[in-house]
């Protein structure tokens, strides 16, 4: 399928809507440029043009690091685990290859070919005869099972993983749990990503096939700025001691893993993904006293400060507070984030989603979090906060069901390489 | 729907205080527009000056917004306080009461386990898991206080959910070790070690309950925790994935319930319109389950034998008197919230 670059795709789009309506394509739309005509075009009409001009955003897919890691989290994911049935070796490489060099196009925006008419089209064409690209990332992982002797991948296990232990209050069903491959997919629109998905499982057919997958989406900035975190099922703001991606030595000490480090070398530059799906039992919840949600999680509901503060990222200090007086001991923002410097290498890159799908056989509602973190050694840094997080009052209220632990490997180099290349064509 | 026939028709208790709040959310946001607050969202176009009549609907939601996101409540209304505290004496009473209900009822659990053991020795499987049922059913109807057993209450009631290998892992024992192999097929015999060692439990624990200490919150909290518990782990399936006793399940937490509100019912005494809604949502839960089991010829159906109809109709029942019961701790509360300290500012600030 014909690649696309951004620029040639802007403007097509521009010609189709009309140079008048679109202006300059999506930069003019969220400057100060565009105002008096978005004064002029009704509220619905300016919702269309932001949309547009959003489709045609292009997330970069190529350099050190995969996309989808540190990538702002887009509004819209599914996260498909496969599981490797290819007959050998080869086969497996070039679904993979298939996989991601798909995946790139996708990310870059491609316009479908035209085949022969009575043949079945090269694209399913739910996004019409081109795919823009909409913020779209792919971001592929591996589990510590597509490393056991199929494959002939065990020398190259990376150092730290592992399949993903039962921790104490699990419930994990294993229809919904570990897998050889995941398949991370990110996008503003919700088509999109189906779309995504729909294309990549057909790339890979007879070679990969899906053990389990599930869609999040993202909470709406309702926030008072971009800065504030958005809210999770329980209504709390999620991610606000997130670690700061600009901060590239930071991102090096806690979400890459650095080349040598005992590492195998096609891994240096890729990190260590925890998916968790975590059961929120959200009527059980809102039966809970504001006051005991709040002491539970350690910060006020409404503006997401700790308690007793103001603000949102206000340090909660809890060297002034050792007894527990203003944060219980037990909250969960003290126990996951201690903020000490022995657990200053514990932290992790969070990048969740909530998701929702439907009911149990008790007709509550199936929804929580898609808990996904990125880390240099999920021994080192998932396992011991989750390890700490046993004893939290919250874990009545929620059920972990299912996830893994995968690693992603590094970045792609262009259009045509695939993650993994390192691995399996090395 | 009847639940929201109830709502219409609840008495006046909540009106007043919802009215009351709506009232300080008004008050509170024209004293917000007077200064001049809000407005950061960047829709309030009106000058700060500009008197609270002049927001247009939008306007005024987005000020509310504003302040509400970034400020919280210290700008607005503040949360209606209604409560006068129970001296925590009075839940001695009550929680004595419930300790030798308690004890009582491990008595009779240790000689339905007793004839549990019966059972597996003669290999009887159909006796065995009538009588597994029973001792289950016992073992629930504890509900006031099994909260405070901790590793002993693992040992007799855990499931395999966080243990390595699940099923397979030696750890995993008690009631739901047994009521696996029964309805998996396994010998009856072979399961004589798990109900010995559950027996030696029971006893155990029936020597360790006059002294579990509980407090007046959590014995509160259980009257709506045992069936909060009922809806997230029986009528789920998830506790009871063997032999889907579900229903059993949740009938049994129903009467634990029940058991836990008629010592607290002295403490609620005037305190509330709480326990008649509670009461009233009890009888229809009551009235459903014998429903169901009238229709299932006096047996208990597993959840898989309920009918659509059944299950919404159990569902609704069980979630309308959760929603009551979600009140009762908060009537019951022995102290008043305490003040949270303020954060210290940092230095320089």
């Amino acid at each position: 399928m014909t690649r696309l670059d951004r620029r040639a795709f802007v403007t097509r789009s521009a010609a189709v809507l009309g140079a008048a309506a679109l202006g300059a394509g999506a930069d003019e739309a969220i400057d100060g440029r565009g105002a008096s005509r978005r004064a002029q075009l009704g509220p619905a009409a300016l919702d269309e043009q932001g949309q547009r001009a959003a489709l045609s955003i292009s997330v970069p897919f190529t350099g050190a690091h995969q996309a989808g890691v540190l990538t702002p989290a887009q509004a819209q994911a599914t996260l498909v685990a496969l599981d490797a049935i290819a007959a050998d070796r080869l086969t497996l490489q070039e679904a993979l290859m298939a996989l991601g060099t798909r995946a790139n196009q996708l990310a870059a925006g491609d316009v479908n070919p035209l085949l022969e008419i009575d043949d079945p089209p090269a694209d399913s064409g739910i996004l019409g005869p081109t795919n823009a690209p909409d913020g779209l990332t792919v971001t592929v992982g591996f589990g510590a099972s597509l490393f056991d002797g199929r494959f002939g991948l065990a020398a190259q296990r990376p150092l730290h993983l592992t399949r993903m232990p039962s921790f104490p209050t699990d419930d994990l069903d294993p229809a919904q749990t570990h897998g050889d491959v995941l398949v991370q997919i990110g996008a503003n629109q919700r088509d999109t990503v189906v779309h995504a998905l729909r294309e990549l499982l057909r790339a890979t057919r007879g070679a990969l096939a899906v053990r389990w997958t599930i869609d999040g989406f993202k909470a709406a900035q309702r926030g008072l700025s971009p800065a504030n975190s958005v809210r999770n099922l329980f209504a709390f703001r999620d991610g606000t001691a997130n670690p700061d991606v600009a901060d590239a030595a930071l991102m090096d000490r806690l979400v890459w893993v650095r080349p040598g480090s005992g590492e195998p070398a096609w891994a240096g530059g890729g990190t260590y993904q925890v998916v968790r799906i975590i059961r929120q039992h959200v009527e059980f919840w809102d039966r809970v006293g504001l006051s005991e949600q709040q002491n539970m999680i350690g910060r006020v509901r409404d503006t997401g400060a700790p308690l007793g503060g103001t603000e949102e990222f206000d340090d909660p200090r809890y060297d002034l507070d050792p007894n527990g007086a203003r944060i219980p001991l037990d909250a969960h923002i003290r126990l996951a984030n201690p903020r000490t410097p022995a657990t200053a290498d514990q932290r992790i890159l969070r990048r969740g989603f909530n998701y929702h799908r439907g009911v149990d056989a008790a007709g509550t509602l199936d929804q929580g979090l898609v808990f996904v973190a990125f880390n240099q050694n999920p021994g080192r840094q998932f396992a011991a906060i989750q390890t700490r997080l046993a004893v939290e009052p919250m874990i009545d209220y929620i059920t972990p069901v299912g996830g893994g632990y995968f690693f992603v490997p590094p970045g792609v180099r262009g259009p045509n390489d695939w993650a993994g290349s390192g691995l399996l064509a090395a | 729907m009847p639940t929201s026939t109830v709502d219409r028709h609840r008495p006046g208790r909540r009106l007043l205080p919802v009215c009351a709040g709506l009232l300080s959310a008004v008050a509170g946001f024209f004293a917000l527009t007077a200064l001049g607050a809000g407005g950061a969202a960047g829709t309030a176009r009106a000058p700060a000056a500009a008197p609270a009549r002049a927001l247009t609907p939008l306007q005024a939601y987005s000020q509310q917004a504003a302040t509400r996101e970034g400020l919280g409540n210290i700008a607005g209304a503040r949360p209606v306080q209604e409560l006068v505290p129970v001296a925590p004496a009075e839940f001695d009473r009550p929680i004595a009461e419930s300790r030798a209900y308690a004890q009582a009822r491990l008595r009779a659990m240790a000689k339905d386990v007793d004839r549990l053991i019966g059972a597996l020795a003669a290999g009887s499987r159909s006796r065995s898991e009538q009588l597994w049922l029973t001792a289950y059913g016992t073992y629930l109807r504890l509900g006031g206080v099994y909260g405070e057993f901790g590793q002993l209450d693992t040992a007799i009631d855990g499931t395999p959910g966080g243990l390595a290998r699940g099923t397979a892992n030696p750890d995993f024992t008690g009631l739901h070790r047994i009521e696996f192999g029964l309805w998996t097929g396994r010998a009856p015999d072979g399961l004589l070690p798990a109900a010995v060692a559950l027996a030696g439990n029971i006893r155990r624990l029936e020597k360790v309950v006059p002294t579990v200490a509980i407090t007046p919150l959590a014995y509160a909290t259980r009257a709506h925790e045992i069936l909060e518990d009922a809806q997230r782990d029986f009528l789920s399936g998830a506790d009871v994935p063997w032999s889907g006793e579900g229903v059993f399940a949740t009938a049994a937490a129903v009467a634990a319930t029940e058991e836990v509100l008629t010592t607290l019912r002295p403490l609620l005494d005037g305190r509330g319109s709480t326990i008649e809604q509670v009461d009233f949502g009890l009888t229809r839960l009551r009235a459903v389950l014998a429903e169901i089991r009238h229709a299932h010829g006096g047996g208990w159906p597993t959840l898989g034998q309920l009918s659509q109809l059944a299950s919404e109709r159990l569902d609704g029942a069980l979630g309308f008197v959760l929603e009551e019961l979600a009140g009762i701790p908060g009537e019951l509360e022995t102290q008043m919230p305490p003040t949270i300290p303020a954060l210290p500012a940092p230095a320089g600030r």
